[in-house]
């Protein structure tokens, strides 16, 4: 009886052909849109969580404000606060900058980062080849490049690789280090990838202005990184002339982009919804008008013995056929929709385990919800009434 | 079988009242077959209405095989049309997107009843009503008469104690007509059934053992006729 109503409803939704489209377009836009809100949001959500696992959630990043913008961080004492502050385990200043370099003809601008040996390990950079700058290394015009800015500055015949020479203004750079790619971290000013490394000395050198703003750390196991943030600033004020110092953990700006996020996905899903509310409004118009051509079947049904709820339960099946169709295209739909972001984005695809339930379930409560009124509509009909129709 | 007792039926519209049915009374026995006649808007089909449980009357008793039907809820009327009540209308009201057998089948699906064992009664019954070789024909590929012959198997497929036919030879030409009237004479003779038919046509009428005819909102004329 089951499996009969439904054949029975395909056919008629076959029948108007047009009209079943129209609707079916509508739950499929509203199914779409939720699947695909869904989707992107797992996505932005797994690529964040991995950006966070490869940098690690122990990050802190300072950071020197003056009244002219960015301050300066005395470079002994910041190197000196591991060796106060219980809990921190690593710190290294850097400053940061950006100009144009040349290497064989290959032209671009990119950033530099004035870097000490402890950069390396806290930022968890590793080297493709060579060797990171070093204690030693002063004024010495030694370079690391990062692996995206390697890639670009070199040409099919000449790859730049340790020992290789990079101009950067009136000063001739030799590589020493080249690093492995590693996933731009969101704590950090600049991405490593597309940077220059130089020496603090010749930072000084190249950059418009030389100043030792920045500063990354990490806490150790078992300390709480923000109590650690707020020791390292109290550590810092009084040898800071100017100007305060600003420790961020990564923990804050993970909660603060799990609040935009959810703000983003309430977004979406208002879209969606709306979208949802429009389809199921076409699925109850094209039901209305369904119920009012078809009155005679219905004064016909009920004239060889068909009770109310046969005639509501007609209606509602093909509702709930129309929704499910609907729904399934816009699963589709709203995925390739996701995988487009994801293909444009460059992040990994993921599809979220509630999506598909989700969506197909959304899609036939709306159907259902909105295929109710007309079928009561069809079912209080009046048999003479409607048989009496033409 | 069918008890009518002072049946009154009257439609409001607007100010005016109409009284189409004025207490009429009406007692047809089993397997009879009466042809009710009157003039246009004389209100045959109200009277067949209330007979089929598909229209209540304003004030009146009706019972059907001594039980008060009017007395039942929806459901339970749905159900009493199911099983008692047969209907062939004049213009067939087919379904159209059903094939001959799934429209003769059709009453014994509100029923529950399996589709394969739906499908053999209706098969039979198309077949009893001389339409072996259309069981899977569309409603459009039918002629008038054929159309009208399945209408027939559905109205009977549930083996109805009552069969209601309003101008069922309305819409056919008299040679196809007549064929039709043959075989209501026939499955009232062989199933039993009582059959109730409106007409204007009085050589179809002349046909029927017992000739009802309505003027003034009652039974006017009450003819039986020695078979
Ligand atoms: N729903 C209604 N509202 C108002 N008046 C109605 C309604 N139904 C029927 N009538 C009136 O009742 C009267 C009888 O109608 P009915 O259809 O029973 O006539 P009939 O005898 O079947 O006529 P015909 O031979 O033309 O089919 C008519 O005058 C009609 O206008
Ligand atoms: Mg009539």
């Amino acid at each position: 009886m089951i499996k009969q109503a439904i054949l029975e409803a395909i056919g008629n939704l076959l029948a108007s052909r047009q009209r079943s489209l129209l609707a079916l377009i509508g739950i499929m836009v509203g199914a779409g849109a939720v699947i695909a809100m869904l989707t992107v949001g797992a996505i932005a959500r797994e690529e964040t969580a991995r950006q966070f696992r490869a940098m690690g959630t122990d990050i802190l990043l300072i950071r020197a404000d003056s009244d002219q913008g960015l301050g300066n961080l005395p470079l002994a004492e910041t190197e000196a606060l591991p060796a106060q502050i219980r809990g921190l385990s690593l710190v290294a200043p850097f400053m940061l900058g950006g100009g144009q370099i040349s290497a064989e003809g290959q032209s671009r601008s990119t950033s530099f980062l004035g870097v000490t040996e402890s950069f390396a390990p806290v930022a968890r950079v590793r080297l493709a080849a060579g060797r990171f700058i070093s204690r030693h290394d002063r004024f010495e015009p030694f370079a690391v490049v990062g692996s995206a800015l390697a890639e670009q500055l070199s040409t099919p015949f000449n790859r730049i690789r340790v020992g290789s020479n990079i101009r950067v203004g009136r000063y001739v750079f030799t590589v020493i280090g080249v690093l492995e790619p590693s996933l731009p971290s969101p704590m950090m000013p600049a991405d490593v990838n597309d940077s220059l490394m130089v020496s603090i000395p010749n930072g000084r050198r190249i950059m418009s202005t030389p100043q030792l703003a920045w500063g990354v750390a990490r806490a150790a196991p078992d300390a709480d990184p923000d109590q650690v943030a707020r020791a390292i600033g109290t550590a810092l004020e009084p040898s800071m002339r100017e100007g305060r110092v600003q420790v961020q953990s990564a923990r804050a700006l993970l909660a603060g982009l799990a609040s935009q996020m959810r703000l983003f996905t309430l977004l979406l899903g208002a879209v969606g919804a709306i979208a949802l509310v429009l389809g199921g409004v076409g699925v109850m118009n094209i039901m209305l008008v369904s119920v009012q051509e078809r009155r005679r079947e219905i004064g016909v049904r009920l004239a060889i013995g068909a009770t109310r709820w046969n005639i509501q339960s007609l209606f509602l099946t093909e509702a709930a056929v129309l929704s499910l169709a609907g729904g399934a295209f816009g699963v589709l739909l709203g995925l390739a929709g996701a995988w487009g972001f994801a293909q444009m984005s460059g992040w990994a695809f993921v599809v979220s385990a509630t999506a598909i339930p989700l969506g197909a379930g959304v899609s036939i409560a709306t159907g259902l919800f909105f295929g109710f009124y007309p079928a009561v509509m069809a079912s209080r009909l009046d048999p003479i009434v409607a048989l009496r129709t033409e | 079988m069918l008890d009518l007792i002072d049946i009154t039926k009257s439609f409001r519209t607007g100010p005016a009242e109409t009284v189409v049915l004025n207490d009429l009374s009406l007692h047809v026995g089993e397997r009879e077959f009466c042809s009710i006649m009157g003039g246009s808007g004389s209100g045959k089909s109200t009277l067949m209405n209330i007979i089929g449980l598909l229209d209540r009357p304003t004030r009146g008793q009706y019972r059907i095989a001594g039980e008060d039907v009017l007395a039942a809820p929806p459901d339970k009327q749905s159900s009493l049309r199911n099983r008692l009540i047969g209907f062939v209308f004049q213009s067939f009201f087919l379904l159209p997107r059903l094939n001959a057998w799934r429209n003769a089948a059709l009453p014994l699906m509100y029923r529950g009843m399996p589709e394969a064992e739906a499908k053999r009664k209706a098969c039979a019954m198309l077949e009893r009503v001389g339409l072996a070789d259309r069981m899977e024909h569309m409603p459009a590929m039918l002629s008038g008469g054929q159309k009208q012959r399945v209408a027939i198997a559905r109205a009977l497929v549930g083996q109805p104690k009552v069969l209601l036919a309003d101008e069922p030879t309305g819409a056919l030409d008299p040679k196809v007509a007549q064929e039709i009237m043959d075989l209501f004479l026939e499955v009232n003779r062989e199933l039993g059934v009582l059959v109730l038919i409106i007409t204007h046509d009085p050589h179809i009428a002349a046909q029927c053992p017992r000739q009802l005819r309505l003027g003034a909102g009652r039974i006017a004329q009450d003819l039986r006729v020695a078979a």
